[in-house]
């Protein structure tokens, strides 16, 4: 076969693929339907929402940014979900990686690093708490058969919790208070802390997070399709008895993948809280994590769906935003546009998976 | 000394707002013992929340609001019964979806009714107190005068607690979340019991979410179950799957709510953080083993293929 017919196979819509466009585009449309109810012109709401996702560089550049977070969940949890685990816990490990790049920032040793470590630093603080947060869900399912689903959404909720403990607090990450007004966040981190921009310059705040992102995803698609490492979560999903019979140390595995999925979380919150924010308030990563999670169960394991899907995500934020200021249509709507694209396919997802057993 | 009156403010708040999360998990609790992990309960609490609100004031009358709510969330029940049930769609995934969906539909909803007017007051349940109770000093007042709803409540659970203990219901409802495959074998319509089961948690979260709106602050305001559904799931797990221990999970949860509202009247400086936390801190040290084994219903969360 030729390279020419091979590229052409592999580019032949799946179902799957066909699928989820026409569940995003009826989503895209009850949204239409929805905001001609309200009024609103459609046209008008529809150029705001472009205008707000990709119509300046500095809005691309922040839907770029959102897209990062939203993929660096997305990936973590295709890859544990590769070892049949689900991580629902991308709230919370975007939140303890907040907190941990926070007070790695605030540190003054780590401040005064040279620069480049200086930012790297609480890049690698927010991964391993992050990796600790998972972890105790890994610990939690090999030691007391817990649930991971229940125990990383349980370990979310607290994890929210700290970010309003964090900043509430003199002792811990709140800034000092100069007068009864001092709102409950933390000082602004100082500049050698923060992500660099890629272009340098403030009217296109593309950070270079976004470079760690592409090399992740790199990484994830070849652990998962070209490692013996992803041969084996693979096998651990599909028949733990089956695999620890042949050798492989699935516990380990399992804690692993999990201590993994919640680093990609935490690096998901430092670069929220490294390249955009600067400051940690409470509730500063509201749903970002679940919005990751739905990214990665829509992507059905494959790193390419996971890039969709945070894109897709990432300007349906941004353009929401913008449909709220200019149009007056309530990002809520946005909300409802997302709800129904992951209910549609999670119905869906029993007949894809019959096509595709049917395809040769 | 803590003040008697105090402590009976204490009591009596951590009651009612041990309520509605009862209400909530006594559904859940029956969803999960028939097999499905209905994650879902936080939307359907929060449209009820909104659709009792809104019925009520337009009408002008609470128990229209009660009704309404119930009936705008047996829908949604069905939905998500549909697709974990008959489709066989991954449970988390739908209950987070049908979540996602709610929070933005009641918002845009809220938006388009209310806008302007919002912070209207809305017509509320009554308060009542058992006949004789009424007068005991302190607590009558604090603890015994309640919306007639608590009251109800109580007597539901009741009644779930002898269904599922006593009846041919209560031992389907079992079967089908224990074996599907052996209760379908004797002739139980396994599907049909899981229907069933969701559309109850259904019924049961309309009840909570109008419990919060209608029946104790009421307004109706964005996302306001912020995380009781949740709860009320959590309360199922920290219970064992067992409706009396789930029961004493829920006054635990109000009380520790209840407590960061209290503590600062009493002039204990302990970050209200940490107490909302403290639920989900209980909730995961029970399923990590430490509270004594879990046994959870051992079909739970799988679809069951046949009839």
């Amino acid at each position: 076969m030729s390279w020419r017919t091979s590229l052409l196979i592999r580019l032949r819509p799946s179902p799957a693929l066909l699928v989820s466009a026409v569940a995003v585009l009826l989503a895209f449309g009850m949204g239409a339907l929805l905001i001609a109810l309200m009024g609103v012109p459609v046209g008008e709401a529809v150029a705001a929402f472009a205008d707000g996702a990709w119509g300046s560089p500095y809005a691309l550049a922040a839907s770029l940014n959102r897209a990062l977070v939203f993929m660096l969940v997305g990936l973590g949890f295709i890859l544990a979900e590769r070892a049949n685990l689900t991580n629902v816990g991308g709230e919370g490990q975007i939140a303890v990686g907040g907190i941990a790049a926070t007070a790695f920032a605030l540190w003054a040793p780590v401040a005064g690093l040279p620069w480049g470590l200086s930012f790297v630093v609480p890049l690698l603080g927010a991964c391993l708490a992050g990796a600790l947060w998972g972890g105790i869900a890994g610990v939690l399912k090999v030691k007391a058969g817990t649930n991971e689903v229940i125990a990383t959404l349980l370990l979310s909720f607290i994890a929210i919790w700290m970010v309003y403990g964090s900043v509430q607090s003199e002792n811990l990450l709140r800034r000092p208070m100069t007068s009864s007004a001092t709102l409950p966040e933390s000082l602004e981190i100082s500049e050698a802390t923060q992500l660099p921009l890629l272009t340098g310059d403030a009217s296109m705040p593309l950070h270079a997070g976004l470079l760690l992102g592409i090399v992740l995803g790199i990484v994830v698609a070849v652990i998962l399709r070209r490692t013996v490492l992803g041969l084996q979560l693979q096998a651990t999903g599909l028949n733990p008895r089956a695999a620890r019979r042949a050798g492989m140390p699935i516990d380990r595995l399992t804690i692993g993948v999990l201590c993994a999925a919640g680093a990609f979380g935490g690096l998901a919150g430092a670069c929220m809280l490294q390249g955009e924010q600067y400051t940690l308030k409470a509730g500063f990563s509201s749903g970002y994590g679940f919005d990751g999670l739905v990214v990665g169960l829509l992507a059905r394991g494959s790193v390419p769906g996971v890039i969709a899907g945070a894109l897709l995500f990432g300007f349906l934020r941004s353009g929401g935003i913008n449909m709220e200021m200019v149009a007056q249509v309530p990002t809520a709507l946005v909300v409802v546009i997302q709800g129904l694209i992951i209910v549609t396919l999670a119905g869906a997802a029993l007949g894809i998976q019959r096509m595709e057993a049917r395809k040769p | 000394m803590i003040e008697p009156e105090l402590a009976a403010v204490f009591i009596g708040s951590s009651i009612r707002l041990a309520a509605p999360l009862l209400l909530a998990a006594a559904g859940e609790y029956v969803s999960e013992r028939a097999g499905v992990l209905n994650m879902s309960v936080e939307g359907m609490m929060l449209a009820g929340a909104f659709a009792g609100a809104t019925a009520s004031w337009l009408t002008g009358s609470p128990l229209l609001g009660l009704l309404f709510g119930v009936l705008c969330v047996l829908p949604i029940a069905w939905l998500q019964a549909f697709l974990s049930i008959t489709l066989r769609a991954n449970q988390i995934v739908t209950g987070i979806g049908i979540n996602i969906l709610m929070l933005g539909a009641t918002t845009l909803g809220y938006r388009a009714l209310f806008g302007s007017r919002s912070r209207a007051e809305i017509p509320g349940l009554d308060k009542w107190a058992p006949p004789g109770l009424a007068d005991v000093p302190y607590l009558g007042e604090h603890v015994f005068t309640q919306t007639w709803l608590l009251y109800a409540t109580l007597l539901l659970v009741v009644g779930i607690a002898w269904v599922m203990r006593s009846t041919a219901t209560g031992l389907a409802v079992h079967a089908a979340g224990m074996s599907p495959q052996a209760a379908s074998h004797s002739g139980l319509k396994v599907r049909r019991i899981r229907y069933g089961a969701v559309l109850f948690t259904g019924f049961m979260s309309a009840l909570a979410g109008c419990f919060l709106s209608i029946g104790d602050i009421h307004t109706f305001t964005e996302g306001m179950t912020s995380g009781a559904g949740y709860l009320a799931i959590a309360a199922v797990i920290f219970g064992n799957w067992k409706l009396g221990r789930t029961l004493l999970a829920c006054g635990l949860f109000g009380a520790a709510t209840a407590l960061q509202f209290q503590l600062p009247a009493l002039g204990v400086q302990v970050p209200s953080a940490l107490l909302i936390a403290l639920p989900y801190v209980l909730a995961l040290l029970a399923v990590g083993g430490l509270v004594g084994r879990q046994v959870a219903p051992t079909a739970l969360a799988q679809p069951y293929a046949g009839r």
